[in-house]
């Protein structure tokens, strides 16, 4: 049995599909590739594939990571070379390395994600940044963001959600036209919180302009996982 | 096309589903505009997910793209959000692997299968800024074709259209757009074109006939340029093994309705169930060798991964030696674990045991089509199985473990009584009664009933659709016999839906301002229950003053000119009255009402 992490790559315009037609694109990638899968016990054998953590529609990512089980020994070199050339361009296998089968899931280590998002205005609307990074304080000073939420039984509940918000920082480019946060935000089985509904929370001062002016793009950088008590890129785990 | 690329990111934001119009999907194919002779958009109007799940259209994509000067792209109806940024924006309909709008190409080919997606088809030729009249076009616009089981009677949507194809295409349209590549290097126009493409077989071009009507009654046709055929006939394929399928299909990035590699058995059907227009239109039977199909199997998983493999065709039971050609594909294909479905079932033991064969894991219901209840109609529509069929196949599917069955039924069709309603509800007691109580689990019955609507082509063209008040009393006689009756699902389907269906499948020309009247009143996705609107239906009927109730509910006679008389599936005239007759002569004391 062999266990490999993989690291890539989303591109525009493959934001635009679900998380689970992700996971169907990379199972027919990999059939095609005719790599040796592992399959699950039971009833209806499935390849062992996971991704780490879903992403939401409309949303590149620029290290995103994935693993998959073989029955056969293969070089994580071999893994990129035979299936890069079966993944439409918008998905480039950036990394993988053969993991310890006995090491904790994917799913179960990542526990933080970073965000990159830019706002370009569409209009002459801008908003000042000084106003904006006031906003952003005023934000991070509040002990509670209650955020309405599903729950199981689609009844609606309130979560405080400020203690998933790790890191938020804003800076301009392009005179205000374009605006540019960083977020580190957790994710997870933990709980979490997505980076369009941290910026819906901003408030710039009345008559300072709106942020739904602007045209989103939101790009996840990369996956981190928690090591005493810090989060640490995915990239840097050995 | 820098345009069209901006506004299209920022519509596909703002989209429910922007996959559907990304194109770029694997074994898409894209070649360059400039190199080829001919460009041809095929046009499906319906959402993306229905129409990837086209076999036909596969099929052509194939057929055309395979010849080097020439190209096919998609197309695929906008859903009603995409269609209100597109117009707020400006932006015309584009084919997907190119991105190109449809005014570009030569050819918009529509595909029509299903009635209700007319006013989509208008909508499509609107959204490409292309007139939608046929002889509103002039020599730029692309030639507006359609083809497909609707195109048997397109005589609603004549108007609309430059030409039909008559029958299966993958070789008639590569052929007819070779023609059209040498005519317009004649630099002929394209009234002319379009009279010497009529000289093709299977090609219709409706502009050369003007029907001549007596009172408001169809007398006949009336040919506008001597070189147009009397009659059209339709094409079809002489052997499968011959002509090329899509062993290497366009694979969606979202889920369709079919998500799965599909290789056709064979075309047509032996049976000959009155009602069933593919039944006549796709005759003769014609099968692909055993080894064609392993051999293509094989390839398509190859191309697409897939990690299922349908082995379609109208009734696949009925391929010769079905058993062995499924322990052959299985094991072909077990090193990639791929599964094998039967599409089609015939209702009896040999069929249950194929199902069994190609099952494992769990098993959660076997569909079925006894289509009537009684024996006596289904003598009539020539689905001949007997109840004690039924009942073997199905006591011997809940052996082997199956745990629900979905059975297809239908009203309204010809002779048909209450008591033949009742035993619907009847028989699916006695199944219950019988099959119900073995171990621990109840078995789950899904009960789905349509309405019968007559199609052109069938022995059942004369016959009228029953009408509105009766079908409603007969869908009362089932819901209130299914109602206490526990663990039954039973669905059925809209009066107003089959009405149209009906009006259309037996339609003349006279039908196409309406049509356009429906559309232009916001008609779009009639097909889709939460889309249909019949009010705007109604109130296009009667603007138009048009009596739509008599192309459904009256009984055509024999001697009359239908409206697609001049078109010939292959099956004369004289073979439907024969069978019609022998339907009408079955248990003639039990029959009611005539
Ligand atoms: S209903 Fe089915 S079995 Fe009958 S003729 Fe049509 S395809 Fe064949």
């Amino acid at each position: 049995m062999m266990r490999i992490r993989f690291s890539f790559e989303r591109k525009m315009p493959l934001a635009y599909i679900s998380h689970l037609d992700m996971l169907r694109l990379f199972l027919r990638a990999l059939s095609r590739s005719r790599l040796p899968l592992a399959y699950s016990q039971g009833y209806n054998p499935h390849p062992r594939f996971t991704l780490a953590l879903p992403l939401p529609l409309g949303i590149t990512a620029g290290e995103e990571y994935g693993e998959v089980f073989f029955a056969d020994k293969i070089m994580p070199d071999q893994f990129i070379n035979v299936l890069q050339p079966q993944l439409p361009e918008a998905l480039v296998l950036t990394g993988s390395a053969a993991v310890d089968p006995e090491e904790p899931s994917l799913a179960s280590l990542v526990s933080a994600a970073s965000y990159c998002c830019t706002l370009k205005s569409s209009s002459s609307v801008t908003v000042k940044l000084e106003l904006l990074q006031a906003a952003l304080d005023r934000l991070m000073a509040k002990e509670e963001i209650l955020a309405l939420r599903k729950t199981k039984k689609n009844k609606t509940t309130y979560t405080n959600v400020r203690p998933y918000i790790i890191e938020v920082s804003v800076k301009n480019a392009d005179q205000s036209k374009l605006l540019e946060f960083s977020l580190l935000l957790q994710t997870g089985s933990q709980g979490g919180v997505s980076p369009g509904y941290v910026i819906g929370q901003l408030e710039p001062e009345p008559g300072a302009g709106n942020l739904h002016a602007y045209d989103w793009q939101i790009r996840r950088e990369r996956l981190y996982f928690k090591q005493n008590g810090s989060m640490q890129p995915l990239s840097e785990r050995r | 096309m820098p345009a069209i690329e901006s506004k299209l990111a920022s519509i596909l934001a703002r989209v429910q589903k922007p996959a559907r119009y990304l194109g770029n999907e694997w074994n898409s194919v894209h070649k360059d505009h400039s190199g080829v002779a001919v460009r041809m958009a095929l046009a499906f109007p319906d959402l993306y997910e229905i129409g990837m799940s086209n076999q036909g259209l596969k099929i052509l994509y194939e057929s055309v793209n395979s010849r080097p000067e020439m190209l096919m792209e998609r197309v695929f109806a906008a859903a009603t959000d995409m269609e209100e940024l597109m117009r707020q924006h400006g932006l015309p309909l584009f084919a997907l692997e190119s991105q190109r709008p449809l005014a570009d190409f030569d050819v918009i080919g529509f595909s029509l299968q299903y009635e209700l997606s007319y006013t989509n088809v208008l909508n499509m030729i609107d959204l490409s800024g292309i007139p939608l009249y046929s002889d509103q076009r002039n020599e730029q616009d692309p030639l507006v074709i359609g083809g497909g089981s609707c195109a048997y009677n397109p005589e609603p949507m004549s108007a609309f259209f430059d030409l039909f194809v008559l029958g299966e295409a993958e070789e008639v349209l590569p052929e007819m757009l070779a023609e059209l590549v040498r005519l317009k290097s004649e630099n002929l126009e394209r009234k002319e074109i379009l009279t010497r493409l009529s000289a093709l077989e299977g090609i219709y071009i409706p502009a050369l006939y003007q029907p001549v009507y007596d009172k408001g009654v169809l007398k006949g046709l009336k040919k506008l340029d001597s070189r147009a055929p009397v009659q059209i006939i339709k094409k079809a394929v002489a052997d499968l093994d011959r002509v090329s399928y899509p062993t290497a299909p366009v694979v969606p990035y979202i889920q369709t309705v079919h998500d799965r590699a599909v290789i056709e058995l064979f075309r047509g059907c032996g049976k000959g169930c009155r009602f069933c227009q593919a039944g006549f239109i796709f005759r003769p039977v014609r099968r692909r060798s055993r080894q064609n199909i392993i051999e293509t199997a094989k390839a398509l998983i190859a191309a697409t991964g897939y990690d299922e493999i349908s082995l379609s065709s109208l009734s696949s039971s009925d391929y010769p030696q079905i058993d062995t050609l499924i322990s052959d594909m299985k094991e072909a294909l077990s090193a990639s674990r791929v599964r094998c479905s039967l599409p089609s079932l015939r209702l009896d033991s040999y069929s249950v045991k194929l199902a069994d064969q190609l099952h494992q894991g769990r098993r959660s219901s076997l569909t079925f089509a006894p289509e009537a209840a009684t024996e006596r109609l289904r003598l009539v529509i020539n689905k001949n199985i007997s109840e004690e069929d039924i009942f073997t196949a199905l006591g011997d599917a809940v052996k082997a473990g199956w745990q629900g069955f979905k059975l297809y039924f239908m009203i309204g069709l010809p002779t048909e009584t209450d008591q033949d309603v009742e035993a619907i509800v009847t028989l699916c007691r006695d199944i219950r009664r019988n099959f119900g109580q073995k171990g621990k689990r109840s078995l789950n019955l899904s009960v789905s009933v349509a309405t019968f609507v007559p199609k052109a082509h069938t022995p059942f063209q004369w016959e009228p659709q029953l009408s509105r008040p009766e079908v409603l009393e007969r869908q009362q006689i089932l819901r209130s016999g299914f109602k206490t009756m526990p663990g039954v699902n039973f669905s059925w389907h809209d009066v107003e839906t089959s009405f149209l269906e009906a009006v259309f499948a037996r339609g003349d020309r006279q039908l196409a301002p309406l049509i356009e009247r429906a559309w232009r009143l916001g008609c779009r996705f009639d097909g889709w229950t939460e889309h249909f609107n019949f009010q705007l239906w109604r109130q296009a009927f009667q603007e138009l003053d048009l009596n739509a109730e008599s192309y459904a509910y009256r009984r055509f006679s024999y001697d009359e000119q239908l409206p697609w008389n001049h078109l010939h599936c292959g099956v004369n005239k004289e073979i439907f009255i024969r069978e019609h007759r022998q339907s009408l002569a079955v248990d003639l004391p039990q029959r009611s009402g005539q």
